[in-house]
């Protein structure tokens, strides 16, 4: 009888201190878009990329534990991002190379208090000014302007990419009609695309406009437009 | 009984022995454990664990570990179960990296306890096992920088005092060009040391252990992509690049880099190895080249297997055509795509592509056989490719996807199982010949075709070497002559020297059935594809497009792009009564039926990314750009 009381006794002490041993899920969110000139920078989606490569546009950090890790931030393809995270101070750094951008690799402290919502602001290589695309029965035209911001790299190729989904973009695409070299040595006029759907894409169509800066990896788009 | 002198004395005797018996016991060699003075003192134990170090070098595609990679790339497509790599949509960042600094101990550990323990080994004997070691450390720190870059050059053991602070075994990264520069200086001061090429009784001739002509295979293919990184790196317009140079070669050192391996090449060429060219039938020459083990002039190293000594792989085993298979199970999982047919240039020195349509598009092109369409092709696409019409070991390889059957105004597709019958019942109007050939190809099956090719380079046709309980022991070549004439052409173009890089390509050309002097003018795209077709299944092509910068452009990850695409060839039978065309073959391109993305290598597939506990383990790493 004792003994079963002791092991009763023992029994709640395990359970209690269980209880006490866990740690909250973390619950609050940083949030934001990635911005040039107040305006929102359409990238590819990488949030459907294999998370082993552990490559992305932005990742974070938070110095002081044991473990000095990234914390890779998937990046939508209309520009923003969430992440949730414990409150405490990080810093949140634009990885080299990944994006159609500038490097640069200045590290923005973040100090996350529950919601916290971020601008990054990035230095694109070209961008797309009036943009324009239609469809009329299979065919889907476009029409755009391309404009250099900064003189650090020549343009490598503009492209309308369409899918059948709305993820729409260099890898994402059922169809495409791109320009490079010699069609883009003028960026003073307007360009013009015209592509075909494919038989297999079938009632809605989405688009954008991408554009890639020579030796980036990575191109800039326009949002994504549905076209019934 | 009385106590006498005598039995005092025996007794005494006996004890006395019993004692001794005992110090004897304690001090004898334990049985489980060989000591270290035992090792560094006997040439066969020296010799196993030289045989572990080879078999422990890295290997990314190879015929005994990572074969399945050889369908990742734009050689071949996954025919096997599941997916495979058919479904890539981009390659993993972290997908090449090798950080094996395990074998890197053991060998400095060799090193240093050969100088501390030999003491019994004649010193020349001492001499060659330090060269060997040090060449396959300068082996293992070109495959670390071929994949990230720079690494910590550790030429010594790195011992823990126990201290509290790790800092002292924390090494940072040397820069590419650094270890570049190590693999190319350690293979220069051992060449004349390491033996193994029958200079003198002593050292027996060797092609499965490396020589002084294995030393320069390797420096001359270390300097070639050091020179082509340093070069292209810049002309691409990508400079990936550190700030400190564990990544990225100054471009103004390529011209260095070339000059060295062009040398090493001649030193190579200048030893007793020739192209094989002992069986007349050029196609089944170079499919002997690679796999025939004795009397084999052409191969400098190879990774040996043998079945009497349970030393097997079953490349064979998954990768024989399925008709022909003498297991129930497993077969055809690697199958050559198009792609790669296409490279193989017609003799006459056209492109080698198949034309199955006339030039006006309108109708087939009408085989009258299924090799037709490959015949006067380059040689080495027989050696390497099992294609429509051909045999494998004396054993025809049915390759036919269906029939045409004409139903007046077009023709009706048919394609059935796996040696498939065009007949009643099923086809009342059939014919009674071949539907499908007992190869395939088939569209959704699986270990069967999927592209209408099967592999033969490194397939054994040795009988029931494709069974589990036998195996194959075909070895594997890591360096023979023709790559190193390959090298020695494109650094003599490299550095302006066309007519002398002209002479090397040409011998291997000449050996493929191109006429003498096949080509007359030479570029460096032109090198590509001959590296392409004459190294394919040998771990090259990969690496190739690395270091030329070229593998984000030919594989973009774009559906429209036909090198990012693998495709297949289907023949089909005409069945056409009372026409002319009746019973011929005609061929059909496709998209390969089970390859789903195209290939997608991005910019940070340069150098792959640094794994995360590597880093955590030594914060001194510099991360890869990308990464």
């Amino acid at each position: 009888m004792k003994a079963l009381l002791y092991s009763l006794v023992a029994g709640t002490v395990l359970l209690v201190s269980c209880a006490k041993d866990n740690v909250d899920p973390p619950s609050s969110t940083l949030s934001g878009r990635i911005v040039y000139q107040d305006q929102v920078v359409g990238v590819r989606s990488n949030a459907s990329q294999d998370l082993g490569n552990r490559s992305t546009m932005l990742e974070l950090w938070q110095p002081g534990y044991q473990f000095f890790e990234k914390f890779p931030i998937f990046v939508n393809q209309d520009g923003t991002f969430t992440a949730t995270l414990f409150d405490g101070d990080y810093q949140l750094v634009r990885t080299r190379g990944n994006g159609p951008w500038v490097d640069n690799t200045d590290t923005i402290e973040v100090q996350v208090r529950g919601n916290t919502v971020l601008d990054v602001p990035v230095q694109p290589y070209f961008t797309i000014q009036n943009a324009s695309i239609q469809r009329s029965g299979n065919t889907v035209t476009a029409t755009c302007r391309v404009k250099q911001e900064v003189s650090a790299r020549n343009i490598d190729q503009v492209t309308l990419f369409i899918s059948r989904t709305q993820f729409v973009d260099n890898v994402n695409n059922t169809a495409q009609n791109s320009k490079s070299g010699a069609a883009l040595a003028n960026l003073n006029q307007d360009l013009s695309f015209s592509v075909s759907v494919p038989a297999s894409n079938k009632g809605v169509v989405y688009a954008r406009l991408g554009v890639r800066a020579a030796g980036a990896g990575e191109f800039m788009f326009t949002p994504v437009q549905k076209l019934e | 009984m009385q106590l006498t002198y005598k039995t005092l004395a025996l007794s005494a005797g006996l004890l006395l022995s019993l004692s001794a018996c005992e110090k004897d016991f304690l001090e004898r060699d334990p049985p489980g454990i060989v000591l270290d003075e035992q090792v560094w003192n006997d040439a066969t134990l020296i010799t196993s664990l030289l045989a572990n170090n080879y078999d422990r070098l890295p290997a990314h595609s190879q015929i005994d570990a990572g074969w399945e990679q050889f369908a990742a790339y734009d050689e071949a497509t996954w025919s096997g179960g599941g997916d495979g790599s058919n479904n890539l949509v981009d390659y993993g960042y972290g997908r090449w990296f090798n950080w094996d600094y395990g074998l890197i101990r053991d060998i400095n550990l060799a090193l240093e306890n050969i100088d501390k323990y030999s003491t019994t080994l004649p010193e020349a004997q001492k001499k060659q096992f330090k060269a060997e070691f040090r060449f396959l450390r300068a082996y293992m720190y070109f495959e670390m920088v071929k994949r990230e870059g720079g690494v910590p050059l550790v030429t010594q053991q790195l011992i823990y005092d126990f201290s509290g602070d790790p800092s002292p075994l924390q090494k940072p990264r040397d820069t590419e060009a650094a270890v570049y520069d190590f693999v190319a200086s350690e293979l220069d001061a051992i060449k004349n040391d390491i033996g193994n090429d029958g200079s003198s009784s002593t050292s027996a001739f060797s092609n499965t252990r490396a020589n002084r002509y294995a030393a320069m295979a390797l420096k001359c293919r270390a300097m070639l992509y050091a020179g082509s990184i340093a070069k292209y790196n810049a002309e691409s317009g990508l400079n990936i690049q550190t700030p400190g140079g564990e990544v990225g070669i100054p471009a103004s050192r390529a011209r260095e880099y070339y000059q060295k391996a062009l040398d090493a090449a001649k030193e190579v060429m200048a030893g007793p190895y020739q192209l094989y060219t002992t069986n007349p039938n050029l196609g089944e020459n170079f499919y002997d080249a690679i796999t025939r083990k004795t009397s084999n002039p052409e191969v400098i190293l190879a990774k040996d297997f043998l079945v009497t000594r349970d030393r097997r792989h079953g490349f064979t085993y998954d990768n024989i055509p399925r008709g022909i298979r003498e297991d129930n199970l497993s077969s055809s999982i690697i199958t050559p795509a198009l792609n790669l047919v296409e490279a193989y240039e017609y003799l006459d020195g056209t492109s080698g592509e198949i034309k199955t349509r006339t030039a006006d598009n309108s109708d087939f092109i009408y085989y009258d056989n299924l090799s037709a369409p490959f015949a006067n092709k380059d040689a080495r696409l027989y050696g390497t490719v099992i294609y429509p019409g051909t045999t494998f070991a004396g054993r025809e390889v049915q390759i036919q996807a269906g029939v045409m059957a004409w139903n007046g105004s077009s023709y009706n597709t048919i394609e059935g199982g796996l040696a498939s019958t065009y007949g009643p019942p099923t086809y009342p109007n059939g014919d009674n010949k071949l539907l499908t050939g007992s190869s395939g190809p088939q569209r959704s099956e699986v270990e069967v075709s999927n592209t209408g090719f099967y592999l033969r380079k490194y397939i054994d046709s040795t009988p029931k070497a494709s069974t589990r309980g036998v195996l194959s022991d075909t070895w594997w070549v890591r360096f023979r002559l023709g790559e190193v004439l390959l090298n020695a052409s494109e650094a003599a173009l490299e550095l302006g020297n066309q007519a002398e890089a002209l002479t090397y390509v040409n011998r291997v050309r000449q050996r493929a059935g191109f006429p003498a002097n096949s080509l007359t003018s030479l570029t460096r795209l032109r090198l590509e594809n001959e590296r392409r077709v004459e190294l394919a299944f040998e771990d090259h092509r990969v690496w190739d497009l690395r270091r030329w910068r070229r593998a984000h452009v030919l594989w973009n990850g774009n559906s429209a792009n036909p090198n990012a695409v693998l495709y297949a060839l289907y023949p089909y039978r005409i069945v056409r009564p009372g026409d002319s065309r009746d019973g011929k073959y005609v061929f059909l391109k496709l998209q390969a039926p089970r390859f789903r993305a195209p290939r997608n290598f991005r910019l940070g597939n340069y150098y792959s990314a640094i794994d995360q506990g590597v880093l955590n383990n030594n914060p001194k790493l510099v991360r890869n750009p990308f990464q």
